[in-house]
C-alpha cells in the first residue's frame, strides 16, 4: 500500500552552500539522498512531496559541516503481511514464480499456487490449470496476499499467496485484457 | 521484530503507519504524474533524475488505477469515508474494486469484524462505488 507520511531527518551540508540558495540546496539534497531508498521501517520511498520545516542548523565540531534537522512529507510504498494486492508476473520456474508491484519483488512458492494449477515448461514456462481456461505466466496481472515479508538493509523481499478465495489470475495477456 | 505482529487484515500496522494517510493507486498516479511532468521540463532527459523505484512505482499505478478521472476518486474517498472504514480499507477496496459482497469481505475481511457493517451496508456501500465508475 502507498502511504504519504510525515518523516524527519538530518542533512549535513558543506559550508560553501551557504547563501541565499541555501534552502533549495537543502531540499534538493534531500530529494537526491532519500529518493529510492528503502528501509524496513518505511518502506520504499517513492518521492519527496513537500518540506514541512527545516530547523536551526548546528556546526559540527572540527568540521564545518552543519547539520539541518528537516522535516518532509514524502509517498511511500510499504508491504505488510496479510495485505492483498495486484502485481504483474516477472518470472516463472519450477519453484513458483515472481511478481512485481510497484518497487517490491513477491515471491509466490508452488506451494502457495493452488493445487490444480501445474508447472508447464516450454517456451514460454507458466502455470495452468488442467483444462487451460487459468494460465499465469510472464506479464500475467495476478491478485495475490502477502503472507511474509523479509527486510534486508535496503531491500524488501515479500512471499505471496494465491491460495484463496478471490485471489490469483485478473488479466491475461493472451487476451488482451 | 515489529514485523511479527503486523497483520494487514487485522488492521494491525505498527504505530508508524496507523495514523498515516494511505493513498489509492489512482492518487499517487495523480502525485508521480506531476513529479514526473515537472522533471521533464526541468530537464531533457527525465529518467536520469528519477529514481528506479520512482519508476517502477509509476508503471505500476498507471497499469492498476481503476479510476482515470480524478473527480471520480474524490467520490470514490467520499462514498468508503462515509461508513466509517480505517483509511487502510477504504484504499484497499478502491484500489481492487470488489464486485460482491462475499469478496469484499474475504479481501478485506476486517470490515465485517466486531458487527461494524452488515453484508446490507457492505452491498450498498459496493453498488455506489459501481455506480461512480460506471458514469466516470
Amino acid at each position: 500500500m502507498f502511504f504519504h507520511i510525515r518523516l524527519e531527518r538530518n542533512l549535513q551540508l558543506h559550508p560553501r552552500f551557504f547563501g541565499p540558495q541555501l534552502r533549495d540546496k537543502l531540499v534538493e539534497k534531500l530529494i537526491h539522498d532519500v529518493e529510492g531508498t528503502c528501509s524496513g521501517r518505511h518502506g520504499f520511498v517513492v518521492a519527496v512531496t513537500g518540506v514541512d520545516t527545516i530547523g536551526k542548523g548546528l556546526i559540527r565540531d572540527g568540521t564545518g559541516y552543519v547539520t539541518f534537522p528537516i522535516h518532509y512529507q514524502c509517498v511511500v510504498f510499504r508491504p505488510f503481511k496479510g495485505e492483498i494486492l495486484e502485481g504483474v508476473v516477472t518470472l516463472v520456474n519450477k519453484m513458483g514464480f515472481f511478481a512485481e508491484a510497484g518497487p517490491v519483488q513477491i515471491f509466490v512458492s508452488n506451494h502457495l499456487i493452488p493445487d490444480d494449477m501445474s508447472f508447464q515448461s516450454g517456451d514460454v514456462p507458466c502455470y495452468e490449470t488442467s483444462d487451460s481456461s487459468v494460465r499465469i505466466q510472464k506479464d500475467s496481472e495476478v491478485r495475490l496476499k502477502i503472507v511474509g515479508t523479509r527486510v534486508d538493509a535496503t531491500e524488501i523481499f515479500c512471499i505471496g499467496t494465491i491460495k484463496d478465495d478471490f485471489l490469483g489470475l485478473i488479466g491475461d495477456p493472451t487476451a488482451g485484457a | 521484530m515489529a514485523n511479527e505482529e503486523e497483520d494487514a487484515s487485522e488492521l494491525k500496522l505498527g504505530e508508524d503507519f496507523l495514523k498515516e494517510k494511505c493513498l489509492m493507486n489512482a492518487e499517487v498516479a495523480k502525485i508521480l504524474q506531476h513529479k514526473y511532468d515537472t522533471a521533464n521540463q526541468m530537464s531533457d532527459d527525465p529518467s536520469s533524475q528519477l529514481s528506479q523505484v520512482f519508476e517502477k512505482s509509476f508503471a505500476y499505478v498507471k497499469r492498476f488505477s481503476r479510476y482515470k478521472n480524478p473527480e471520480a476518486v474524490q467520490q470514490v474517498r467520499e462514498v468508503l469515508s462515509r461508513n466509517q472504514l480505517a483509511e487502510f480499507e477504504v484504499c484497499v477496496l478502491g484500489n481492487l474494486c470488489p464486485e460482491t459482497v462475499e469478496e469484499a469481505t474475504a479481501l478485506v475481511p476486517s470490515i465485517a469484524k466486531k458487527g461494524r457493517l452488515d453484508d446490507e451496508r457492505i452491498e450498498q456501500m459496493l453498488a455506489d462505488l459501481a455506480r461512480i465508475k460506471t458514469f466516470e
